[in-house]
């Protein structure tokens, strides 16, 4: 343990042009599904050969990330509109531009907490929002923090797509005989439940799931006929190609299902990233003060008295630069 | 300290000689004296935060032909503040005919906004057709055939498109 692995390094390699084009047609070989045994083994090589190469693959997944959760209702027509001439342009600009930009821009980070689906989807939270769900089967859905499901029970399978956020899943036996499979649907591929009570998150490029009683079978996109079953105190974290190898799951991991968050020696800034979910804007922590640890049990509720306390705990300062914009510093820093 | 001195007394040079100028000239071209205002400002930060290496900085802002070289910058700023504007003006005209039940709040609004213009900036300067197969798979989730069918060119070339549209997101994202 201890302090190690700065992920800041990494991203002092460059990606050249030619790595740039590599990873792009990596990208799309994988996922068209079209994807050989061969063409897997052979991206892997490609992927651990050089940083570079494993930075760009992860910026492809998060640029084929962004456009997925654009809405295209509106995104069709802004980035699709029609280039027109200056003159005509200068004429309309200066009277379009009052309307709107009342936020700061915040850029890409903060349009993880706020993603545009989820006002277009089924069942959808606000950030910090939690609610539950009972579908038409009796299955118990709960929805986390900002967080976008649709729902699509069909005469084959009862099927529910994960958009963004995180889910809590309670199966219950399906009323229809044959029984239909009950699937989630994320990005990076499909999970089986197998009667179960399981959560899923869509995080970053990847689905995290973890199971509590049952088994989930998952399957990413990539991978053609590749399953990996993960089974009651178990969880996983699944690319759009492989699934992580499972690992136990602490039985206090659902504990946003209850509005709480449980730290077990967790790294401050994986702890303000986690709180950071349930609150609109910014929650960002200084790398001096990053690998600090904090272990406890916090409401989720209300996430500016969490903040406020931290300086009884630790080293820290609480800097607000607005409400939305919180920095987390050494004293004095 | 020292190499950079004249340097940037230079640039003070430069700033007191055509700062005044380039305001107008941009106001000229704007119709608006805020803007011109600001862009004017823009151009200046450039000038300040150009890399060491730059062949203008090197030469210590000696330059043979200063306005040329500001105008240069400044038609950069212009166009990107044109294709910020037409974009937002597009994403107005979309969201008008959002049904009310969906509308997105402000910050959401503000939010897709901003990701929208990072995404249309990566994508400028890409080939109009390269542009649109992209946007195609990407926002419609049209296959290559269909595409192709619907650019008339080949699948091939479809396939070439998407990975040069997409590289070039690579290298502009954050």
């Amino acid at each position: 343990m201890g302090a190690h692995g700065q992920p800041l390094a990494v991203e002092a390699a460059t990606i050249s042009e030619a790595v740039a084009l590599q990873a792009a047609e990596w990208f799309f070989l994988l996922r068209s599904g079209e994807a050989a045994e061969r063409d897997r083994q052979r991206w892997t090589q490609w992927h651990d050969a050089d940083p570079a190469h494993a930075m760009a693959w992860q910026k492809a997944l998060r640029v084929g990330q962004t456009f997925e959760q654009l809405p295209p209702e509106l995104a069709r027509p802004a980035l699709g509109r029609a280039r027109r001439g200056v003159r005509q342009q200068r004429r309309t600009a200066t009277r379009a531009l009052a309307a709107l930009l009342t936020v700061a821009p915040a850029g890409w980070l903060a349009w993880r907490h706020s993603p545009a689906r989820d006002w277009l989807a089924e069942h959808r939270t606000a950030t910090g929002e939690r609610r539950s769900v009972r579908l038409a089967d009796g299955t118990q859905l709960q929805l986390d923090t900002a967080s976008a499901v649709d729902i699509d029970f069909g005469p084959h399978w009862r099927r529910i797509h994960l958009r963004t956020g995180a889910i809590h899943v309670e199966t219950a036996p399906d009323p229809q005989a044959p029984p239909r499979p009950l699937v989630v649907d994320t990005a990076q591929g499909r999970l089986r439940a197998l009667g179960t009570r399981f959560t899923v998150r869509q995080d970053g490029g990847h689905t995290r799931i973890a199971v509590f009683e049952g088994a989930v079978e998952a399957r990413p996109v990539g991978a053609q006929g590749g399953v990996t079953v993960v089974q009651a105190g178990q969880q996983a974290r699944m690319s759009g190609v492989v699934v992580a190898p499972v690992q136990p799951v602490g039985p206090l991991a659902d504990g946003w299902t209850r509005g709480i968050l449980h730290a077990r020696d967790m790294r401050l800034a994986d702890f303000a990233a986690e709180l950071g979910r349930y609150r609109p804007g910014i929650v960002r922590c200084d790398p001096a003060v990053a690998d600090l640890r904090i272990s406890g049990t916090f409401q989720l509720r209300d996430t500016t008295p969490v903040l406020d306390s931290l300086p009884q705990a630790l080293p820290v300062t609480v800097i607000y630069r607005t409400s939305w914009w919180v920095t987390l510093v050494a004293p004095g820093g | 300290m020292h190499a950079s001195a004249p340097a940037s007394n230079s640039v003070q040079l430069l700033y007191a000689q055509h700062h005044g100028w380039l305001q107008a000239w941009l106001g000229r071209r704007l119709g608006n004296a805020f803007d011109a205002a600001d862009l004017a400002q823009d151009t200046f930060v450039r000038v300040l935060t150009a890399p060491e290496s730059s062949p203008e900085k090197q030469r210590g802002w000696q330059l043979d032909e200063p306005r040329a070289y500001l105008t240069l910058i400044a038609k950069r700023l212009l166009a990107n503040l044109y294709r910020r504007r037409s974009l937002e003006q597009a994403y107005l005209e979309a969201l008008a005919q959002v049904p009310e039940a969906f509308s997105p709040s402000p910050e959401q609004r503000a939010l897709l906004l901003e990701t929208l213009q990072a995404v249309d900036a990566m994508l400028d300067g890409l080939a109009a057709p390269v542009r649109q197969a992209f946007l195609l798979a990407q926002l419609d989730g049209l296959g290559y055939a269909e595409i192709a069918a619907q650019l008339a060119v080949s699948e091939r070339t479809v396939k070439r498109y998407m990975a040069q549209a997409m590289a070039r997101c690579i290298l502009l994202s954050a």
